[in-house]
């Protein structure tokens, strides 16, 4: 059975965009999207040391693109009406474009809503199956405060990620039946930032 | 890599469910696949300025005498009810807990947004189901399934993303039995906003055609009941592959060379065990704009060769049903596969330069559909490939 | 009538959401699309809907608009030739 490593972790709050700079792009994204390059970034890791096609994305995203849909539909009678750009972003697979495109990760995808707590799992039977060599999971949510609103759920803004490698050296080792990976989602959707 | 002689239980299709812009029921289907039918029409509630096209591909009412507003539920919810009933002998012998769901959609019950923002009455359930991971939790409920339950939303893809993981619960010994489930209704939300990237077909979309310029918003609700293949008929389709990727390239539109949609291919044909002469027929993402199509056609070619399958597209029959293309479409090749038949591309016209020759117009009797590749691609550069084959 | 560059580039910017990146530093004649600025076709129909919101100019068809979003000096031209009176 393959030895598979979390080699990184963080967690970012919308208050940590206030000085990312991630490209002359960036601006145009939505905010999960946003989020989720900036947790990615600060993961610091190497993707040149990596086959490209053999990296997987793995994203949860809590209330899928709710955030965005609100803002894009809020616009139906604007002067020149919706906005193209807003509607690319009506999805929470989005952040996987926009992930795959900055790192040029061409391996497979997978996004779930509400999946938090499968992802890492997931993530693992990906590399198990010898679809991928490594995973980076993102988990995140952002419900502004129109979508709170709406779907009566507390505001909130924020993204975990991790990468999951087989092999590879870190603290942590992911063991064939890891009674700690709901520890480890905690990690994903907690605050407790590694290393 | 995938070692596909590693011991996995092979996955099989016990049953299928669908209401679609042809009608209520997998018949209807199978009817419109033999009459090579397209469901696109002309629908009122889309002749405003806001919406570039006013054809569509529109599901029959299935609450009949009042508009509902949970479309998706209804929509899902009477997929289910059908591949449930197909499948009923497997589910009657899998404990419930050993039956989960998945369900694939883009933008779950997008209605009750409208109706909000628009002040007009929304029910709780309604509202509720804005949530795609919600709405997979009720429909689990409804139907019994008290095992795993997960909510795929990877853009088109995400119809065959959602197989793949029914597939991989069953094979990791997760649950027995999975009900997978795609729906995307029609909305002023989706067609307003496809609008508003100019790609929609004014006349209805026309896949392969030398004059495509754009798709057709449609809506369906689609079901498929996995379990392992000693639980199923004998006889019943298996899913023996598949792979997705990324074209890491733009987020709207797909990499010109078709390279990501070959790379899911290739990993698909590998995890199958096949080589690509072994495909028998290919049925395309095929959404008729102008990019889609000529990044299909390279891409088959790019794995092909001068050797393409037979290949076709549905979209001219359903439109662009979203979250449910991957199941809905895949259900298509499930019926092809039991009647021998090779479906047409409705609403060709004359096929455009650099599609292969290979395309079938009209559906014809195949002599072998032994294994069947389904693709789909999807915004922010996704790519998914199913190959299926017979128990 | 003419149109400020400053105040077309602070609109571009504006409604593209471009970052880091100011009106003084956008040339007249650089191109919008490919190198230069680097926009996309998403970034084109977004100029459309910019167009007729701080112009009243409405593009009907995109291929109507590619010579006029070349660079910013065409763009100009184009909202001074169409803009509504």
């Amino acid at each position: 059975m393959d030895k598979l490593t979390v080699t990184a972790a963080s967690r970012v709050t919308a208050a940590d965009l206030a000085t990312a700079r991630l490209g002359s792009r960036f601006g145009r994204m939505d905010l999960f999207s946003q989020l989720a390059l900036l947790a990615v970034e600060s993961l610091g890791i190497n993707f040149d040391s990596l086959a490209r096609d053999r990296v997987a994305i793995c994203l949860a995203a809590a209330t899928s693109s709710l955030a965005t849909d609100v803002e894009f539909w809020k616009g139906r009678d604007a002067a020149g009406g919706l906005s193209p750009t807003l509607f690319t972003y009506t999805l929470p697979s989005a952040a996987i474009g926009e992930l795959a495109i900055r790192h040029r990760l061409t391996g497979p995808n997978l996004c779930l809503v509400g999946g938090d707590a499968l992802l890492l799992a997931e993530a693992a039977d990906l590399i198990r199956r010898g679809e991928a060599d490594a995973c980076v999971c993102v988990s995140g949510d952002v419900v502004s405060a129109a979508l709170a609103e709406l779907i009566r759920v507390p505001a909130t803004a924020g993204a975990s990620a991790l990468f999951l490698q087989r092999g590879g050296e870190g603290p942590h080792v992911l063991r064939e039946n890891d009674r700690d990976i709901a520890s480890w989602c905690a990690v994903i959707s907690g605050a407790k930032n590694l290393g | 890599m995938c070692d596909p002689a590693a011991n996995l239980p092979v996955v099989a299709v016990a049953g299928c469910g669908a209401v679609t812009a042809v009608g209520e029921g997998v018949g209807a289907l199978r009817a419109a696949m033999r009459a090579n039918a397209s469901g696109l029409r002309a629908c009122e509630r889309f002749r405003h300025p806001r919406f570039q096209s006013s054809v569509v591909g529109a599901a029959p009412a299935t609450t009949s005498g009042v508009e509902s507003d949970d479309p998706a539920f209804e929509l899902a919810h009477a997929a289910l009810h059908e591949a449930a009933g197909e499948a009923r002998e497997v589910l009657s012998a899998t404990l419930p807990t050993r039956l989960g769901l998945v369900l694939s959609t883009t933008k779950a019950n997008i209605e009750a947004l409208e109706r909000l923002a628009d002040g007009r009455p929304c029910s709780d359930a309604a509202r509720r189901h804005l949530q795609p991971d919600l709405l997979a939790a009720d429909l689990a409920a409804l139907h019994g399934a008290r095992g795993p339950v997960q909510c795929v939303s990877v853009a088109c893809t995400s119809g065959l993303v959602a197989l793949q993981q029914g597939a991989k619960l069953i094979q990791r010994g997760a649950a027995d039995a999975v009900l997978v489930v795609g729906v995307d209704h029609l909305s002023a939300f989706v067609v307003g906003g496809f609008s508003s990237l100019k790609a929609l077909d004014p006349v209805g979309c026309r896949p392969f055609d030398r004059d495509r310029c754009g798709l057709s918003p449609g809506e369906a609700g689609a079901a498929m009941v996995l379990a392992r293949a000693e639980l199923a008929p004998r006889g019943a389709v298996t899913l023996r592959g598949w792979g997705t990727s990324n074209d890491a390239n733009h987020m709207t539109g797909p990499s010109r060379d078709g390279s990501g949609l070959a790379q899911a291919i290739r990993a698909a044909l590998g995890a199958a065990g096949l080589r690509p002469e072994e495909i028998d027929y290919v049925n395309a993402h095929g959404t008729g704009t102008p990019y889609n199509d000529a990044m299909e056609s390279a891409a088959l070619r790019g794995v092909f060769g001068e050797a393409c399958p037979p290949f076709s597209g549905a979209k001219g029959m359903l439109g662009h049903t979203l979250g449910a293309a991957g199941i809905v479409e895949t259900i298509l090749c499930v019926l092809a596969m039991r009647e021998r038949l090779l479906p047409g591309t409705p609403r060709l016209g004359a096929s455009a330069d650099g599609v292969p020759a290979s395309l079938v117009r009209e559906p014809r009797a195949a002599e072998r559909l032994d294994h069947v590749l389904k693709l789909s691609t999807g915004f922010g550069g996704c790519n998914g490939a199913l190959i299926l084959g017979h128990g | 009538m003419t149109l400020s560059p400053i105040e077309l580039k602070t609109k571009i910017i504006d409604s593209l959401k471009l970052q880091d990146i100011t009106p003084a530093q956008i040339d007249d004649d650089a191109p919008l699309f490919g190198a230069g600025l680097g926009l996309d076709s998403i970034d084109a129909l977004e100029l459309v809907v910019m167009l007729e919101k701080e112009y009243g100019i409405v593009v009907k068809d995109i291929e109507e608009g590619r010579p006029a979003f070349k660079s910013v000096r065409t763009l100009a031209e184009f909202i001074v030739a169409k803009r509504p009176a």
